[in-house]
């Protein structure tokens, strides 16, 4: 049996015949940018087509506001104490018409955050998320210092995205 | 070469030589990258990726102060257009521009002389292919000395020129098995003797399987072996059972011959570290490189040429169903063959990107328990068709 098995090799044919199929899919879907959303192969052309990510990808930490516009965040402090790497410092405080306690500082320095999600996961109000960002570089230190204040760079916007560029200098 | 009616002086015998010479180098040097671009692009569309997309990103080099523009634009660079396609471009100039490095207690002499015999091996076989039975086309008569003369499509036509393509394709192994020798290391040695009794157990079954066409054409001529076996006029109609038996046999003997996957045991990177070449680099590497991707064409060159009908369209003889007076499919042409080529250097990859490799009693097992046996049968139901019938 084993002689007729190398004599007529089904197998090979089997193999070949399942490659050449992942072939054809890939080949024929590839290079045409009308079928971009049902596209078989699994490589990202980053810079020129934008990521598909996984919708539980973890990127920069952001807080939430509720419809009215309030902050959701009660200063439970439960992200600060589960944080591994210690980055996210909250500061408690009151606001009139409001009666949980509302933050006035909630720092995150990003340098240190290892994205681990488990403030996210520790949050019983929902208030915090890591969003999609993942283009994050930036050229000085401070910017990855982010607080509820500041121009482009705070807690509710996702940080400003430069061009896929090079240091001009 | 004068085959011709026109007759010939011997200076334009010579600068017609030179230019059928250069015009296959000239096809061979375009095939042999571009074969290297399809082998990245084919292996990863197979495993389900894109392969090569982008020559681009350098900030040093050649296309350097160009990327650093674009780049400085908030663009991608522009040779990432042609997806990758440049990339044939830069391996050639990688190769030629790398420092070349011999080793200390290297042979010298031995070890510049490997490469060019591969290489030499490997394209002297070029010059009994036929890529058209006869006449391409004529030169220019406003051409001076060889205004008018026919551009053959083959460089000689030997009549013996099977003969010398196998025996000028074993002389390979001389590159391999000197090369590894010089370079005075234990992996290069063990790849290359793993090489030379690889090739020389193939070598049999090859030629037994090539032994088919020979007694099915009566004749040892690449052209006339080919136009007999493509046009099937003299063939009998059972004559196809040997045929695509000896295909089969004589493609698995030549991944074998050429040291492809899955009979890449000189290579074998997980246990040799590159096997026969590792201690080469620079161009000395790259003609290692070359020969093997023409003898790649070269065993493609004859799988298509013997039992894929060569110049005409079908293969194994089914071109008699046609008539010759059909418009384009009836008559022989370039095209097909080197289609048919393609489609063989297409299975090369493919193969590549299939099979694992074997083990080396695999190897011997399949080469002398099975392929041998089975190609001596092969070879004396083709005796009894040719003679019997």
């Amino acid at each position: 049996m084993s002689m007729l098995r190398t004599l007529i090799p089904f197998d090979i044919a089997g193999g070949m015949a399942l490659t050449g199929k992942y072939f054809g899919k890939v080949f024929f879907s590839a290079n045409r940018k009308k079928i971009r959303t049902q596209l078989k192969h699994f490589t990202q052309e980053y810079p020129e087509v934008k990521v598909n990510l996984a919708p539980r990808y973890r990127g920069r930490l952001t807080l939430l506001k509720d419809e009215q516009g309030e902050i959701k965040c009660v200063c439970c402090l439960a992200c600060e104490k589960i944080c591994p790497t210690e980055v996210i410092t909250i500061e408690k405080g009151k606001k009139e018409g409001r009666k949980m306690p509302f933050p006035v500082r909630y720092d995150f320095e990003m340098e240190r955050c290892i994205f681990c999600e488990f403030c996210v996961e520790s949050c019983g109000f929902d208030s915090i998320i890591l969003n999609h960002q993942f283009e994050l570089a930036t050229y000085n230190r401070e910017d990855f210092s982010i607080g509820m204040e500041g121009a482009g760079q705070n807690m509710f916007i996702p940080s400003p995205v430069g061009r896929h560029s090079v240091a001009e200098d | 070469m004068p085959t011709q009616a026109i007759p010939m002086t011997l200076t334009q015998t010579l600068i017609m030589g030179v230019i059928q010479i250069l015009a296959v180098l000239i096809v061979i040097f375009i095939i042999v990258p571009l074969t290297t671009f399809a082998e990245r692009k084919v292996i990863g569309y197979i495993q389900v990726r894109l392969g090569a997309t982008r020559l681009a990103g350098g900030h040093v080099g050649i296309t350097g102060p160009m990327n650093r523009i674009m780049w400085g634009m908030g663009k991608v660079p522009m040779l990432s257009i042609l997806r990758g396609l440049p990339i044939f471009i830069a391996d050639a100039l990688k190769l030629i521009t790398k420092e070349d490095i011999i080793p200390a207690k290297a042979d010298r002499g031995v070890f510049t002389l490997a490469p060019i015999i591969s290489v030499m091996a490997a394209f002297g076989v070029f010059a009994c292919v036929a890529y058209y039975p006869g006449v391409m086309f004529y030169m220019p008569k406003s051409w001076p000395v060889i205004g008018g003369l026919p551009f053959q499509g083959f460089i000689t036509d030997v009549n013996v020129g099977l003969l010398f393509i196998l025996g000028l394709a074993s002389v390979g192994v001389y590159g391999i098995v000197l090369g590894a020798w010089a370079s005075n290391s234990k992996y290069p040695l063990l790849g290359s003797l793993r090489s030379a009794a690889q090739i020389v157990s193939y070598e049999v079954p090859l030629t037994l399987s090539l032994l088919v066409p020979v007694l099915l054409s009566g004749s040892l001529s690449f052209k006339d072996m080919s136009v007999a076996l493509s046009t099937g006029k003299d063939l009998n109609p059972l004559a196809i059972i040997p045929l695509f038996i000896g295909f089969f046999v004589y493609l698995t003997c030549g991944f074998a011959e050429t040291n492809r996957v899955p009979f890449d045991l000189a290579e074998a990177e997980t246990e040799l570290v590159a096997g026969f070449h590792t201690e080469y680099s620079g161009m000395k590497f790259g003609f290692f490189y070359l020969a093997e991707y023409a003898n790649m064409i070269v065993v493609s060159s004859l799988a298509t040429a013997f039992f894929l009908g060569g110049h005409y369209l079908l293969p194994f003889g089914l071109q008699r169903f046609i008539p010759a007076t059909m418009p384009i499919i009836g008559g022989p042409s370039f095209f097909f063959f080197f289609a048919k080529i393609l489609c063989i250097l297409f299975v090369f990859l493919w193969v590549r990107a299939t099979l694992p490799r074997y083990r080396y009693d695999q190897l011997m097992d399949v080469g002398w328990k099975y392929l041998i046996p089975l190609t001596l049968v092969n070879l004396f139901l083709a005796a009894i068709i040719r003679f019997a019938f």
